[in-house]
């Protein structure tokens, strides 16, 4: 095991991670940007290191002073958490020529899985279904041609792409030009890489991905489906629940079969997901993050594993010492994601100083947050303030638990996702379960015309 | 950086300086630069920050004495210049105080212009983090 482990991110993930190491004895080193040096993750860590000023590229992002913070610590090992560099093959490599231990999987895996095309080409080759599309398309003029023999409606997505950001849907040859323009230059100030590819355009389906552990000995086991089709027109997921509600039990089998599969193909190591797109009895691979994943509480309340330290077991070469047969789920467990953003303003990110903070308790709960009455919410980073956890025996029960706690819930100072949260979970369409990602962005149109 | 950023940098290094005694000290950090002033009545103290009631007997006007905080830009360990700069040594002009050393590359720590070192906050050899105070010259 470690002796000392640098996390390399900030906000609830980086206290997340703090709690694993030192529940496994392990000590902590944190990073933070000036803004940040009253927050908790700085507080819980056993040493932290200023990296830099505010914006992220000069402090959460610079690679040479959060590599010099753990080797001068004395770090063996730096977990990424997610966003920042944990899905950032070079640091991962830069990690491994200074003698840390990247928790996570090989710099090459990385690399594969997030070029989109290639992870989509290599998914293809284990014989995992995906949507119809493209490779690479150089230009506008190679875009059309794909669209034209796939049909519309289309995706446009960034092979570098995530979180919805150089990704845009066409319905229409004239919408084509602008979508392409728009998207490849939101890829290439977002990602540097403005590489685009055209998928068929799947209408409302379901986003659903399955967990995957890995160690380095060949042991794979999956720890089930969440259901992530709550989401943002922008995409960003804003609910989710596992498992996922009112799917049949074969498709919910071929999901977690697929995914294992796959994940031995591609010698994955390490904690990882993989996200599909589910429409009727079809299942479409849409890609592999390898990185714990914001929702990943839902899958831990469920089946009782503590997925960040299997992580950092794995990375520190240890066997599973579970099968799949020692996996089993109890119950249902829903997030609710709690954003420092108005959603009477599409989700406008609000920054300043939350003058109350308080959070909920009792049976079922669990809230995973880094903020706290007084704490500043700076304009830099992303919006998330907490995710409040919610499990029951059975999907009705944990709805109600949430609804009881974020009746509980009192965030002032700034505006919040939680009231409007609440009234996404009274919704009957939701309550039914099996809603597709077109359900939100729907609800949010029903709901401004009834204003 | 917003004012709270900026507030919360300066308290941190008020309290590295108040041992210097001086009545006003300019941080530049960066593209930032801040400039603190200590109450009237708390200059000539024991460095002591500056009460909240003002003295019965005002002291004396305190010597309007500047000094620049020079601070480190990067995560890493201090190596001095040989020989290292005193306190006290009075520099002509710019020139290299000390380094950062980040991943085997020296970042070179200079001292923006001449003066008197009134402090140096480091010793060789010692991890600094961005922003940690390294020298104060006087202008």
């Amino acid at each position: 095991m470690f002796r000392k482990v640098l996390i390399a991110n900030r906000g609830e993930i980086a206290l997340r991670i703090n709690r694993a190491c030192h529940e496994l004895g392990v000590a902590t080193v944190a990073i933070f940007s000036d803004p940040d040096r009253q927050s908790l993750h700085v507080r819980h860590a056993d040493e932290a290191f200023c990296v830099g000023p505010g914006p992220v590229v000069r402090s959460y992002l610079n690679i040479p002073n959060i590599i010099s913070a753990a080797l001068i610590s004395g770090c063996d090992a730096i977990h990424p958490g997610y966003g920042f560099l944990a899905e950032n093959a070079r640091f991962a490599e830069i990690a491994a020529d200074h003698g840390l231990t990247f928790i996570g999987p090989t710099p090459a895996v990385i690399n594969a899985m997030g070029d989109k095309a290639t992870a989509k080409r290599l998914m293809q080759e284990a014989g995992v279904p995906t949507t119809p599309g493209s490779g690479i398309v150089a230009n506008v003029e190679e875009a059309r041609a794909v669209c034209e023999q796939i049909g519309y409606p289309v995706l446009l997505k960034a092979t570098a792409g995530g979180g919805g950001k150089g990704m845009r849907a066409v319905t229409k040859l004239d919408e084509l030009p602008t979508a392409f323009a728009t998207a490849q230059a939101e890829a290439e100030a977002s990602f540097k890489d403005g590489r685009m590819y055209v998928e068929k355009l799947i209408v409302n389906p379901r986003h659903i991905e399955v967990q995957v552990l890995a160690d380095e000995h060949g042991d794979v086991v999956h720890l089930g489906e969440r259901d992530c089709s709550v989401q943002k027109p922008s995409h960003q997921k804003l609910i989710e629940e596992a498992p996922a509600p009112v799917l049949d039990v074969a498709i919910r089998d071929r999901l977690h079969e697929i995914a294992t599969t796959a994940t031995r193909a591609v010698g994955y190591t390490n904690a990882g997901t993989l996200e599909f797109l589910v429409h009727g009895d079809d299942v479409y691979f849409m890609e592999m993050n390898t990185r714990i994943q914001v929702e990943h509480p839902v899958s831990e309340l469920i089946y009782g594993v503590d997925l960040v330290k299997e992580q950092i077991r794995i990375a520190a070469g240890e066997h599973l010492g579970f099968s799949q047969e020692d996996l089993n789920a109890h119950g249902h467990a829903i997030e609710v994601r709690v954003n420092a953003e108005d959603p009477d303003n599409n989700f406008a990110p609000a920054a300043g100083t939350l003058t109350t903070v308080v959070f909920p308790g009792g049976p079922g709960i669990r809230v995973d947050t880094h903020v706290y009455g007084g704490a500043m919410v700076p304009p830099f980073y992303d919006s998330m303030l907490a995710k409040i956890i919610a499990v029951g025996r059975t999907r009705e029960s944990a709805i109600l638990r949430m609804e009881r706690a974020l009746g509980e819930t009192r965030i002032e100072g700034v505006k919040t996702t939680v009231d409007f949260c609440r009234e996404l979970l009274g919704d009957p369409e939701f309550r039914a379960g099996g809603v597709g990602v077109g359900w939100l962005p729907a609800f949010l149109e029903r709901r401004t015309a009834a204003v | 950086m917003t004012e709270d950023v900026i507030a919360m940098r300066a308290r941190a290094l008020a309290g590295a300086l108040t041992e210097a005694g001086f009545a006003r000290l300019r941080v530049r950090d960066g593209d930032t630069e801040i400039e603190l002033r200590r109450a009237p009545s708390a200059v000539g103290g024991a460095g002591m920050p500056a009460p909240l009631a003002p003295a019965a007997e005002p002291a004396a006007p305190p010597a309007e004495r500047r000094a620049d905080l020079i601070a480190s830009d990067v995560v890493g360990v201090v190596r001095h210049v040989r020989p290292p700069i005193a306190e006290g040594q009075e520099l002509d002009t710019d020139r290299e105080l000390a380094s950062v050393e980040t991943l085997g590359i020296r970042n070179p720590v200079r001292s923006r212009g001449g003066g008197r070192v009134v402090a140096v906050f480091v010793t060789e050899g010692q991890p600094v983090e961005y922003g940690q105070p390294l020298f104060a010259i006087e202008r």
